[in-house]
């Protein structure tokens, strides 16, 4: 609480600067999967994505020493490219089976940087420099809000918006499906790419099991549980989902039982989400209705 | 506006309920006491308890009391730095132990040295760990100190002229246990008939096993965790392999050799600590240990158990001055020169040689003890 004051604000950023740093890397990759879930595509690709983009990044500016600019925008060009490659094969697919065709491409993915002499096998990449600054999270993640904003107004967020509802409809309607399906695949990829390889510039330290099956749910939770009808759902559950575990420390053994008990009530409850206009709009009208 | 005011009143109460301890040794521990790893980091915790009170009971340290600033960092490397930020930032630790794995060292490690503050491993045996800077201690004994002695005392005993190698090729443990192995083999001249490999979580090992059978090894050098070891030597046994086992730090579990039962007999194991190790003071830390916690300690408590009385000894040539990046400093300069003779025996630091020849760390001077498994149970084989 006294944190908050002025005079000690340094040490309060000081101290969770890396949680902050975090909570925008998460709002990124729950982004990037909100751009495949709103054209209708179950993708768990993700993970892997952010690893590809986390692992070229790191290995680019270890070997090369690119300036960090140019490692960013290759750790969002690299994943981008394998989904490019692989995209039109596996978007075929639909529903559960595009589940499972992108899980187990994040499992070839983290098999290969394991077997990998270049990637430091199971033992990861140490020593990465600290390279990432609270404004460019700040910056890229304002970029992506606005980017997807616009894209959702546009006529390709509408064609988006027809596939999810009806796929058959519009590719009647004479919308290219196949053509918007891999635009939200790729341009999902990049995003996480990017979340990879500004993560990777803060934690010194990356590894193979960091992109694994594991954390492909965890980007998945974050949106549905903020809630996927908006760009605001995502960027909430992930705030929330790593928010949570370190406001509830104080609780000590019972932390992780407190955290999955609040996630269980919010999915019971909340089953679209916390962050659903229409719901939120009801309950203000209601409240409104009543007498002062 | 009250319930704003009352809660100020609270926050100052504990504030002050804080400065009566003023005269304390703040140090922070910073273990996976939940997740994967945390039948590591709560032994780890328990060692460090149990040598704090310890310390505390006799007085302290000149008169000051340590208290011990316990998180948990779950195993998980953005754990690990906002635990440790929040231990050097907040509370204000005067040095930090932990974090339980090398992978969370390496991201948490730099946040340290950075901040000018000592931290100290217990349990991290990777190599590159020390690299980190010149603030970073660690008394867990690498692998390349223990291999070398286990693969010599066993070659001596068994005149090996070959032997067969399984490792686990996906994991970062078994994985840098290997690469260990390789290279004491190749500097010990003993040639290898095969290299067998698996991943985590496979339980039929029959296929490598029917390979190393048929290339007749006189040993088999075994880099595997506990869970997947027991199933190999059962397996191996199954087969027909008589030859001897030689394990790394995985097998350093007295469970495994419990489930493996006599199938394990005759296995070399090299370990920084020696449950039966005979020295006074070791037999009172298996002793206390199992009053305070109803159960046997292990290698993990017994390191923490003797970083707690490394740092003591540091901290009493430290004048402390209330001015904590002084204190910080003084820490970092008093701790190289600590020798004690604790429950893993002698031990003194010695500085580490980083690959780029930048001031790194301090790493562990220590001999391992080498154990042979007899009836089930770790038998010495040869006192350091």
């Amino acid at each position: 609480m006294m944190d908050w004051l002025p005079g000690n604000f340094s040490d309060f950023w000081s101290t969770y600067s890396t949680l902050v740093f975090s909570v925008g890397v998460h709002a990124l990759l729950a982004l990037s999967i909100w751009l495949t879930l709103s054209c209708g595509l179950l993708s768990l690709a993700n993970a892997a994505f952010m690893g590809i983009g986390a692992y070229v990044s790191a290995l680019l500016t270890l070997h090369l020493e690119w300036s960090f600019g140019t490692v960013l925008l290759a750790g969002g060009i690299a994943p981008a490219v394998v989904a490019l490659i692989i995209g039109a094969p596996v978007l075929r697919l639909s529903g559960v089976y595009l589940a499972m065709a992108t899980l187990a491409f994040g499992e070839v993915v983290r098999i290969t940087v394991l077997n990998l002499e270049i990637t430091g096998g199971p033992e990861g990449l140490n020593g990465i420099p600290l390279a990432t600054e609270g404004w460019h999270i700040a910056l890229l993640l304002a970029l992506t809000v606005y980017g997807l904003a616009r894209l959702r107004r546009s006529k390709v967020g509408r064609a988006f918006e027809a596939i999810k509802e009806d796929e058959v409809a519009a590719r009647l309607m004479g919308v290219d499906v196949d053509r918007y399906k891999l635009l939200a695949f790729v341009l999902g990829g990049f995003i996480a790419g990017i979340a990879g390889a500004l993560n990777a510039h803060f934690t010194f330290f990356i590894s193979p099991r960091e992109y694994g099956f594991e954390n492909a749910v965890d980007i998945l939770t974050m949106a549905v549980l903020g809630g996927t009808s908006g760009l605001v759902g995502p960027m909430l559950g992930a705030s929330i989902l790593t928010l949570l575990p370190e406001l509830l420390r104080s609780l000590h053994d019972f932390r992780s039982l407190v955290n999955g008990a609040i996630l269980v009530l919010v999915v019971l409850f909340l089953p679209k989400g916390i962050w659903e206009p229409r719901r939120i709009r009801n309950w203000l009208n209601r409240n409104k209705g009543k007498p002062a | 506006m009250q319930l704003m005011s009352k809660t100020l009143v609270v926050c100052g109460a504990l504030a002050c309920a804080g400065l009566v301890h003023a005269a304390d040794i703040k140090i922070g521990v910073a273990e996976a006491l939940t997740g994967g790893a945390a039948q590591y980091g709560v032994t780890i915790r328990n060692g460090f308890q149990l040598a704090a009170d310890e310390i505390n009971a006799k007085g302290g340290i000149n008169g000051n009391k340590i208290q011990l600033v316990i998180e948990d960092e779950q195993g998980k490397k953005e754990e690990g730095i906002n635990v440790f930020k929040k231990l050097i930032f907040q509370d204000k630790v005067l040095m930090i132990f932990g974090p339980t794995l090398s992978n969370s060292m390496f991201a948490a490690g730099p946040v340290a040295n950075a901040a000018k503050v000592v931290v100290f491993g217990t349990s991290n045996t990777a190599n590159g760990i020390t690299d980190i800077g010149p603030y970073v201690f660690r008394n867990s004994v690498m692998e390349s100190d223990v291999l070398p002695v286990t693969v010599a005392a066993a070659t001596k005993q068994y005149k090996l002229q070959k032997v067969a190698v399984i490792y686990g090729n996906d994991d970062a443990f078994t994985k840098s246990g290997y690469d260990v192995f390789k290279k004491v083999l190749e500097e010990q001249k003993l040639p290898v008939t095969t290299t067998e490999t698996y991943v985590k979580g496979d339980v039929d090992f029959k296929a490598q096993l029917t390979k190393i059978k048929a290339s007749a090894p006189d040993a088999v050098i075994c880099s595997c965790l506990a869970e997947e070891a027991a199933n190999i030597i059962l397996q191996a046994r199954g087969l027909g392999i008589k030859a001897p086992f030689i394990g790394g730090n995985g097998f350093n579990s007295p469970k495994l050799f419990e489930i493996s039962k006599l199938a394990g007999d005759g296995t070399f194991v090299g370990s920084p600590w020696a449950n039966t190790n005979p020295a006074p003071v070791n037999k009172a830390f298996v002793a206390e240990y199992q009053k305070k916690y109803n159960a046997e300690p292990n290698q993990f408590a017994a390191q923490a158990y003797d970083a707690l009385y490394i740092a003591a000894a540091a901290l009493k040539d430290v004048k402390l001055s209330g001015d904590l990046n002084a204190d910080r400093e003084a820490l970092k300069n008093a701790l190289p020169k600590v020798a004690i003779n604790g429950v893993t025996g002698p031990f003194k630091f010695r500085p580490a040689k980083t690959k780029d020849g930048k001031p790194g760390g301090w790493d562990a001077d220590q001999k391992p003890f080498i154990y042979v498994v007899q009836g089930g149970k770790f038998a010495l084989h040869d006192a350091k």
